[in-house]
């Protein structure tokens, strides 16, 4: 029953053969450091499942966003386990996605052809670090308030238009619920919808170009 | 697999089975919390103590009397106070009724027209009676009932 679903679907799709491109594709013999691509990738997913559940009770204003990150932590039914995944998931990407990347460099592994592979993960660094940066706020506490007022102070040292981005940055003088407001628009929208984005080009040369092998001791 | 139990399990067939049991139980710690999670709010027992209405003196017999009465209640995170209106009713000065004023059609809120000597719901034309049955409109039960008791003059009724 199955396989004739598969089949039907199929002879529509053709999707054997995007699988088999995804997932049948010809690798070199690698290593363990490989994977790190790959660990990234599903704990971006963990993220955005983690993150969508936490949006279905998180409210971003300063009158209750506290008291509903208390409520989900400790009211909720495993309230604690979709937040604790999602925090420590965020370290974890920064932690993956540098590991990656210093794979990929200490391999040679950015060049020609796989410059634009390179350049796209490098801008996915800086969105992983987007996310922690405006997701740090979004618990409104005493830890995440006094962070973002140093994180964006020390944006505000930028020569000439420091003082700009830092306003652009607070959405105003200091730090208040139109902070907190633009903050979670950025973390839920803005950085996801260029995550996704990212991710599928970086992906898509992945596939269509390979990945290399392992560095030879003379190279 | 399952159709050559004699045939040997390959390292591709073993690496498959593998893959999706581990993918299987990580699926299952991710997915399956979340849907208490998700429920959780929507099975929380609601209290079920007595509400102090108000004395009864002001209650004439057979004319059903509007009582409101602010509750506490927590929605979520959130403390909030609901006014709660009720019609009471006695034909005898012994045995009350309280009646919700919620209507049992679409849940408008119900008002007593003396002169019409009926409950009106403003929403669909819905009339019920003074002890809550239905008299005309869409409403399919009469207005429902609380639980309730008279001790030494105040009526109470049951939360919930």
């Amino acid at each position: 029953m199955l396989i004739k679903i598969g089949d039907w679907l199929d002879e529509r799709f053709s999707w054997r053969e995007v699988w088999a491109a995804i997932f049948e594709r010809k690798v070199p013999h690698v290593n363990w450091f490989y994977t790190l691509g790959s660990a990234t990738l599903f704990v971006a997913i963990n993220q955005a499942v983690t993150g969508i559940l936490l949006t279905l009770y998180y409210v971003p204003t300063p009158d209750h966003a506290y008291d509903s990150v208390v409520y989900i932590t400790t009211q909720l039914p495993f309230g604690w386990l979709i937040r604790g995944l999602h925090h420590w998931g965020a370290s974890a990407m920064v932690i993956l996605t540098v590991l990656h990347l210093l794979r990929v460099f200490y391999f040679g592994a950015y060049k020609y052809p796989r410059e634009a592979t390179w350049i796209s993960g490098v801008i996915l660094l800086l969105v992983v670090i987007g996310f922690g940066f405006t997701g740090y706020l979004l618990p409104w506490d005493q830890k995440s308030f006094w962070a973002t007022t140093v994180g964006t102070q020390i944006a505000g040292l930028a020569p000439f238009v420091g003082d700009w981005i830092l306003r652009i940055a607070r959405g105003g003088r200091d730090i208040s619920a139109v902070t907190l407001a633009r903050f979670f628009g950025t973390h839920i929208w803005v950085l996801p919808a260029t995550l996704a984005a990212l991710v599928g080009i970086h992906l898509y040369l992945v596939i269509r170009i390979g990945i290399t092998a392992v560095p030879k001791k003379d190279e | 697999m399952d159709n050559s139990e004699d045939k040997q399990l390959s390292r591709r067939n073993f690496m498959k089975v593998a893959i999706a049991s581990i993918g299987g139980v990580i699926g299952a710690v991710l997915g399956l919390p979340a849907i208490p999670y998700i429920m959780g709010p929507a099975l929380q027992k609601e209290s079920d103590d007595w509400i102090q209405l108000g004395s009864i003196s002001k209650v004439e017999l057979d004319i059903p009397t509007l009582f409101k009465k602010t509750i506490e209640t927590q929605t979520g995170w959130i403390d909030t106070e609901e006014e709660i209106l009720v019609y009471v009713l006695t034909s005898n000065g012994q045995d009350y009724i309280v009646m919700s004023n919620v209507c049992t059609h679409l849940a408008c809120r119900v008002r007593w027209i003396p002169e019409k000597d009926s409950f009106f719901c403003p929403c669909h034309n819905g009339v019920f009676a003074k002890d809550g049955a239905v008299v005309a409109g869409p409403p399919p039960r009469p207005l429902d009932r609380f639980e309730s008791k008279v001790e030494d003059g105040v009526i109470f009724i049951k939360r919930g």
